[in-house]
């Protein structure tokens, strides 16, 4: 089950850009130790604001989600790296809970 | 002496109509004693299946930001109170917390809803439409 879920934003790029991108993201997820479970690409879209990064003004973007298992302790130094990344706009790490069906909503 | 004469007529009466009315007389005194009519225990036969509120079993995600923008305002963004959504507590309070967290991933705009999403049908109260 996936550990932590990466919901990456980056620029607005041609293929080879964003292919290169993607890659120097993972090789950096593995260098750290984790396992890349799986890579999903949301598309290229308006962003819903414009954002600020890198002293660019930012209004498209390609949103990918990286499904990865890793140690808790790798992951601030990760979200560091990738802050420092010309071409990511915003990465942000969540913990992914597999409980949906949990328990009975709503008392019926 | 009186007493005791009035508790040996309820006795007797009793055995003479049997064990049946005996539970009738010791539970209430509105209920009339016959043998066939007695009162029986059953669950309400006309009750109706509980509904659930709209999200009874969706799975509320900050990726589905079409399903997060049937909550907000097409306005402002602001996200509806539960005495407009409907929702009950624990649905309410995770689509709260989902779109305030795609609201700082950048998957979901904060002041407005996206323009795709406005045709969508109307789920939150009566008085929008």
């Amino acid at each position: 089950m996936p550990r932590y879920e990466l919901a990456l934003i980056l620029k607005a790029m041609q293929r080879p850009g964003t292919s290169a991108a993607l890659r120097r993201t993972v090789e950096t997820l593995m260098e750290r130790g984790a396992v890349v479970r799986d890579l999903e690409n949301l598309g290229e879209r308006l962003l819903p604001y414009k954002i600020n990064k890198h002293n660019q003004n930012h209004l498209r973007g390609s949103y990918f989600l990286i499904d990865f298992y890793a140690a808790p302790s790798i992951l601030t130094r990760l979200l560091d790296h990738l802050h420092r990344d010309v071409d990511v706009v915003r990465p942000t790490v969540l913990k992914k809970d597999d409980q949906v069906a949990s328990s009975n909503c709503c008392g019926s | 002496m009186l007493v005791l004469r009035g508790f040996q007529r309820i006795t007797s009466v009793l055995l003479q109509q049997g064990n049946t009315s005996l539970r009738s007389l010791t539970t209430t005194s509105n209920v009339v004693q016959h043998n066939e009519d007695m009162l029986i225990k059953m669950e309400n036969p006309y009750k109706e299946p509980q509904k659930g509120c709209l999200l009874c079993n969706v799975s509320v995600d900050f990726k589905n930001t079409q399903l997060l923008s049937q909550f907000i305002s097409p306005y402002t963004g602001r996200i509806y109170g539960r005495h407009i959504t409907r929702l009950c507590s624990r649905k309410q309070k995770e689509v709260a917390k989902a779109i305030k967290k795609s609201h700082a991933m950048g998957f979901m705009s904060v002041t407005h809803k996206h323009p795709e999403f406005m045709k969508d049908p109307h789920v939150c109260g009566k008085h929008l439409e």
